[in-house]
């Protein structure tokens, strides 16, 4: 394989994953799930449990950033993958001369997008209005695309999770989102990590949740309870860890037919 | 050697115990329609999930010109079209949008793309629609886009997975005007469907699968010559007793006699001799005749009288009349 092939195959399957992340904003952006999952359910989550409890303006941001790029980037996949593999539109992209990976990718920046907008509005209303604090935009914004990549990854993995047949997609939205709510509750969001039990802190450290709120408190706040570096690595570790099992789920679904 | 546009070798599919599609082989030649007919269930869009690189065969192989499906997919892929039983476009986009996002796919030069979606549309008869969401289509003109999405990219092969399915006489009518002029046009193109009359029309071979099995791959005139073999005539009669099946089953060309409830069911290689026979019959005794009717044969009677199932059917297989012609007798 030459140098040129490499590069022409390396510009076309970043077309097609750029054709596929396009169609993907336009046909489910504004579907009812994606705005109840994605948009609705991490404000009325923040509003719930932060609300009327005497908390700076500095640490709502930083709780707020982290809960909408964690629930609204992770919504989009169990969205979009089970509505297209229920009226087979997926196939259409599997048949065509496009990489899996082109393929997940392309889905995966959907929702990382999407998280992304979500949270930098809410940074810029937070920054305009609010007057928050912000130690480091820079930091802060590599974070934020970080954070919606990775729970983009997690979004998907929901929804290849593997299956006998196409699943509704309320099926996959409803164990994706039980599994989402309790690592908000043991991921430092609404607890703070040195209020919790040893146990519960324990657990934490499992979800990447728990960095990335870390990293929004350094970015936001100038501290945090972690090392920066380590909740960078961590999150970026998780991405991959993410991405490389919804690949193995592909595969298994391939072999049981979609 | 000459280049074939499909070449399947032994393709087996199991879903855990269930064996869909059992070592299957047959080739198809470029410029071909090649029919692929069985009932509902026999493994026919299995095998098509299976060519078009989404199913991953449990074993055999399986080329599409040269490049292996399991092995090659990519190069497999650029190769054909694929039109599915259900139409699987995205119905939150317009045609027009449907056929851009395909021809991205498909990586179709910037330049040819807007050419080639504004050819396929005419041809559809979409054009004056084609800015407006495909969710308002009905079923045929959903169906034309999809056809059309799958074209975008001139492929040398499309797959049509029972294309008319579902749809009005007009529609029906006006698919398989442009699988003929595409077929004209140079294109290879594999047909699913469980019409006999749809595969007879349009396909120059014909293979027919069922449980899974290929029974017999041949033009449509040898294989309508063998359907003529397990034709059958119903007939009801009031009253109907043992002695009226007695004397029915041994008129003129039938060969089993089948009683569904008040339903006789005559399988005949001569219906028209058949039903004078029961006529006359009927005539001579005094019977009345509730209703007659002649019926072509199912896919499942030709499956079973191509796979030596003949007793079952009545039908004659060559081993059958080889039996018969020793003296053995006729199953009825």
């Amino acid at each position: 394989m030459t140098l040129g092939s490499i590069w022409a195959r390396t510009r076309r399957e970043l077309s097609q994953m750029l054709a596929i992340t396009v169609k993907d904003i336009r046909v489910y952006y504004l579907s009812p799930p994606m705005v109840m999952f994605g948009l609705l359910m991490p404000f009325l989550m923040f509003f719930s449990f932060s609300v009327s409890r005497g908390l700076s303006v500095g640490v709502s941001v930083a709780r707020l950033l982290a809960i909408t790029t964690f629930f609204t980037a992770s919504s989009a996949g169990p969205v979009i993958l089970p509505m297209e593999r229920k009226t087979r539109s997926y196939e259409r992209m599997l048949v065509a001369p496009v990489s899996i990976f082109s393929i997940l990718f392309g889905k995966a920046m959907v929702g990382a997008a999407f998280g992304l907008a979500v949270s930098l509005l809410t940074l810029v209303v937070a920054a305009l209005a609010l007057g928050a604090p912000l130690a480091s935009l820079v930091g802060l914004l590599l974070a934020m695309i970080l954070a919606s990549i990775s729970f983009s990854a997690m979004g998907l993995l929901f929804a290849l999770w593997p299956t006998d047949s196409a699943t509704p997609v309320g099926s996959t939205m409803m164990p994706a989102t039980l599994i989402r709510w309790p690592l908000m509750f043991i991921s430092g969001v609404f607890v703070p990590l040195d209020q919790m039990s040893p146990v519960l802190r324990v657990i934490s450290y499992i979800s990447p949740l728990t960095y990335t709120q870390d990293l929004m408190n350094h970015t936001v706040l100038g501290h945090g309870l972690q090392s920066q570096a380590l909740d960078w690595v961590v999150l970026l570790a998780s991405t991959g860890v993410f991405l490389v099992v919804t690949f193995w789920f592909d595969r298994i679904q391939k072999r049981r037919g979609y | 050697m000459p280049e074939t546009a499909i070449e399947v070798d032994a393709l087996t599919r199991d879903y855990g115990p269930l064996r869909a599609v059992d070592g299957i082989s047959f080739s198809v030649a470029p410029g071909e329609v090649f029919g692929f007919l069985g009932p509902n269930g026999a493994g026919k869009t299995t095998t098509v999930r299976m060519l078009t690189t989404i199913l991953t065969p449990t074993s055999g192989s399986a080329r599409i010109f040269g490049h292996d499906v399991s092995h090659d997919s990519y190069q497999a892929r650029l190769q054909f079209g694929v039109v599915p039983e259900e139409s699987n476009i995205f119905t939150e986009l317009s045609a027009w949008d449907n056929l851009m996002f395909s021809a991205r796919l498909y990586q179709v030069p910037r330049g040819e793309r807007e050419r080639r979606a504004e050819e396929l549309l005419r041809m559809f008869d979409l054009w004056d629609k084609r800015d407006e969401k495909t969710q308002v289509f009905s079923r045929g003109m959903r169906r034309k886009v999809t056809i059309a999405m799958s074209l975008i990219h001139t492929p040398r092969l499309l797959f049509l997975d029972e294309p008319t399915s579902g749809l009005d006489v007009q529609s029906t009518r006006a698919i398989h005007d442009q699988v003929r002029a595409l077929n004209q046009a140079g294109m290879t193109i594999f047909l699913t469907t469980h019409r006999l009359e749809e595969a007879n029309s349009l396909c120059h071979r014909i293979a027919i699968i069922d449980h899974g099995r290929l029974a017999a791959t041949d033009t449509p005139a040898n294989l309508r010559a063998i359907m003529r073999q397990v034709q059958s005539v119903e007939v009801q009669i009031e009253g109907v007793g043992a002695d009226d099946i007695k004397a029915l089953g041994s008129a003129a060309g039938v060969t089993r006699l089948v009683r569904q409830g008040q339903m006789l069911r005559l399988y005949t290689s001569d219906p028209v001799s058949t039903i004078r026979a029961i006529l006359e019959y009927a005539d001579r005794n005094g019977r009345t005749v509730n209703s007659l009717a002649a019926g072509g044969p199912s896919l499942e009677d030709v499956f079973l009288y191509l796979t030596g199932g003949a007793a079952a059917i009545g039908g004659e297989t060559p081993a059958s009349q080889m039996a018969n012609a020793a003296g053995n007798g006729r199953s009825k």
